[in-house]
């Protein structure tokens, strides 16, 4: 890789026998490699009791280069997850599930080290978790991009060094990671189709939309578009943009009814439907409206007891422990049955998307009750459900 | 003696924050000083490092550019839109640099003449102008997704005769910073910020020195979008957007006077550096996720504290 050596350590450790072994077996000029790095180490490394950490460190580091020697057997793996927005409970429920399905494979005798690094950053910031990443020798990195394109080259750095790249929740355009996750684009359509089959395929609908530039908003829009299409006497008035922000949802539809008194069916994405729906129900307008909703408690709660005709496209915050049970298989060298050739980019294996509607409300109500009002509804591929994918 | 010394380099507390930050990140993860992990570094801060130095400017001047952001987003899909439709070789690289360059000129101008000449609040009318610019940015290039030609990325996260390119930029970059300081024009900038009524009296065209700093920001900020698009390889017509107060951020880091008439572009350098390590240093010391924004926050905070503290003593 013409970059220096020092970058393709992982941090692992392991039994002092297969350490020596291992230190036997590697060429002597890859041990004055070695006993370089640990040279490195020990002048990097201040105050303690310097021998004992000399010996420590001397066999942390021939064990790191003695799993690159016996990596096949090895099953420790360290996988970096990054988040680069914070605004919402939703990315801390990712992140959580993401952690219990890393503590869920120690019952198959994998251990799975998760490291996350996760704030508010611009690309940049985001880049730079990456490059974290690779210094640190991650064996995976699953990332929610903060923008489609913008990784390829740190991505191509990270393939180099051996890293499995996944970006799940946002596709990227690299062709050195897979996308793992649902097709915004299907998810759009399915709670437009919904919404066409609510109105008797007639009707005004108006659509408030999130961030205009945004991939997956644009994704979105691109599916309800195309749906809309195929119902000649439905006929979306207006189409505006409340930047997925639940109170400019509120105002956007409240200047929506004001201005079209005829409205039969919204169609509003995420948090923002809850929103729209709460200037609906302001308006006392519950009864003659279908707007689509969405999956958090809060919202289910307000759903059933006012008992709206509203139906929700899914994208479960479980999408990046989806991601990471896929990773952990392609690890272990398993090759998938169908290889992740989906989407725009040619790099996507889609998710199930469910759909909450009247039929199978109550059983959204089950699954998120006792939890917090901003607990969304959610699943994901169980380890099970992951296997089944793979040859 | 100590005073001395702050007074003719005022830079010098963020300088030893950044080096103390570096060290502390080297203490927990020796490979991110490696030289791969400097170069890494280089790469992913000498945007914001130039978009603190083109803060710097209308910052001296007393002045805010909230727009900065914007601009990098619109250089950037210029910049990728153009080299698309030239055909993508060496020249029509050239070629939309210079475009580019222009873009941002043309936007300083504009943020100039509408705080100077017009007299809106800069804080105001920067945030509108950002609005903009962004509408512009989406006009050109609606979701982001083109690529950027692989020699224009490839120079960028390449190296010559061993040492990565972004030395050489950095290197460039402090000569220009070294002959930039010596402009009369910089002296203006901050005679202007320290008392815009006695520097107009004094016989200064105070308007359009004013309108000089928001072109030059608006000069810096293409060439931060140079470094973006380096970096990333695409357009995206949001790329910028975080940036801004970032830029805000590392200007103050770096020992300038929000106020005006103070500061040095070197401490806005040091500052955008700061944030970058701090950035790291927090997950390397191994903050659990639900904290990394508090503790990144209050990392920050400290270093201005700290900052703060030193030059006032001195200054006293």
């Amino acid at each position: 890789m013409g970059e220096d050596k020092l970058t393709c350590l992982p941090g692992r450790r392991m039994l002092a026998s297969h350490v020596d072994m291992a230190y036997l077996e590697i060429p002597s000029q890859r041990r004055i490699e070695i006993d370089f790095i640990v040279w490195f180490h020990f002048r990097t490394n201040l105050g303690g009791s310097l021998v004992k950490k000399l010996a420590a460190l001397a066999m942390s580091t021939v064990a790191a280069i003695a799993v690159t020697a016996f990596s096949a057997n090895a099953e420790d793996f360290k996988i970096g997850l990054s988040n680069g927005w914070v605004g919402s409970e939703w990315r801390t429920q990712m992140i959580e599930e993401a952690q219990a399905a890393a503590a869920a494979w120690k019952d198959k005798g994998v251990n799975v080290e998760v490291v996350v690094q996760s704030a508010n950053v611009d690309v940049p910031g985001q880049i730079a978790h990456v490059r974290n990443f690779i210094n640190e020798g991650v064996d995976a990195i699953i990332i929610n991009p903060n923008s489609p394109t913008a990784f390829d080259p740190v991505f191509a750095q990270a393939k180099e060094a051996g890293i499995l790249v996944i970006s799940t929740d946002a596709e990227v355009s690299s062709p050195d990671a897979v996308y793992v996750g649902i097709d915004q684009k299907a998810w759009g359509a399915a709670g437009a189709e919904w919404l066409a089959k609510a109105l008797d395929g007639k009707g005004n609908v108006v659509a408030i939309n999130g961030v205009a530039g945004h991939p997956a908003n644009e994704m979105r829009v691109a599916g309800y578009r195309e749906v809309f299409a195929n119902y000649p006497d439905i006929k979306v008035v207006n189409e505006v943009n409340a930047n997925w922000d639940q109170a400019q949802g509120q105002q956007a539809m409240q200047n929506l009814l004001a201005t079209y008194p005829d409205i039969k069916g919204v169609w509003v994405q995420d948090g923002m439907a809850a929103g729209a729906w709460k200037s609906i129900i302001d308006a006392g307008k519950t009864g003659d409206i279908a707007a689509t909703g969405e999956i958090r408690k809060d919202f289910i709660d307000l759903w059933v007891k006012d008992k709206l005709n509203s139906g929700a496209s899914v994208n479960p915050p479980g999408v990046m422990a989806s991601a990471l049970n896929v990773a952990v298989l392609m690890l272990q060298g398993k090759e998938l049955k169908e290889p992740a050739t989906a989407g725009q980019y040619k790099n996507a294996m889609y998710l199930p998307i469910p759909f909450i509607d009247s039929s199978n409300l109550d059983e959204a109500v089950k699954q998120v009750e006792g939890k917090p009002g901003y607990y969304s509804y959610t699943s994901q591929l169980s380890i099970e459900d992951a296997e089944a994918l793979f040859k | 003696m100590m005073a001395r010394i702050l007074a003719r380099y005022p830079f010098l507390p963020a300088l030893v924050i950044a080096l103390v930050l570096l060290a502390l990140n080297g203490l927990y993860q020796p490979r991110s000083v490696s030289l791969i992990g400097l170069t890494g570094l280089t790469k992913t801060y000498l945007a914001l490092m130039l978009l603190a130095i083109a803060q710097t400017y209308v910052v001296y001047a007393g002045d805010i550019d909230l727009s900065v952001g914007a601009i990098v987003s619109l250089v950037n899909v210029v910049l990728v839109v153009l080299m698309e439709r030239w055909g993508g070789g060496g020249v029509s690289i050239f070629a939309a640099m210079a475009a580019g360059l222009l873009v941002g000129l043309a936007c300083g101008l504009i943020n100039g003449l509408v705080v100077a000449a017009l007299r809106l609040q800069a804080i105001v009318a920067t945030f509108a102008t950002s609005i903009f610019f962004t509408g512009v940015a989406l006009w050109v290039l609606p979701v982001a997704g083109l690529p950027a030609p692989t020699a224009f990325w490839r120079t960028y996260g390449g190296r010559f005769f061993e040492v990565p390119f972004v030395f050489y930029a950095v290197l460039l970059l402090a000569l220009v910073l070294y002959l930039m300081a010596r402009l009369r024009l910089t002296t203006q900038l901050l005679a202007v910020g320290d008392d815009a009524q006695s520097a107009f009296q004094s016989g200064l065209p105070v308007t359009a020195i004013r309108i000089k700093g928001y072109a030059l920001c608006g000069l810096f900020a293409a060439l931060a979008a140079f470094c973006i698009t380096g970096d990333t390889a695409s357009g995206d017509p949001l790329v910028g957007g975080k940036m801004t107060l970032f830029s805000v951020a590392a200007v103050v880091l770096g020992g300038a006077a929000l106020s005006g008439g103070f500061g040095t572009v070197v401490g806005s350098v040091f500052g955008a550096l700061i944030i970058g390590l701090i950035n790291s240093l927090v997950y390397f010391v191994g903050t659990p996720s639900e904290w990394q924004n508090l503790v990144q926050g209050l990392a920050i905070l400290i270093a201005l504290m700290a900052g703060i503290l030193v030059g006032r003593r001195t200054r006293r």
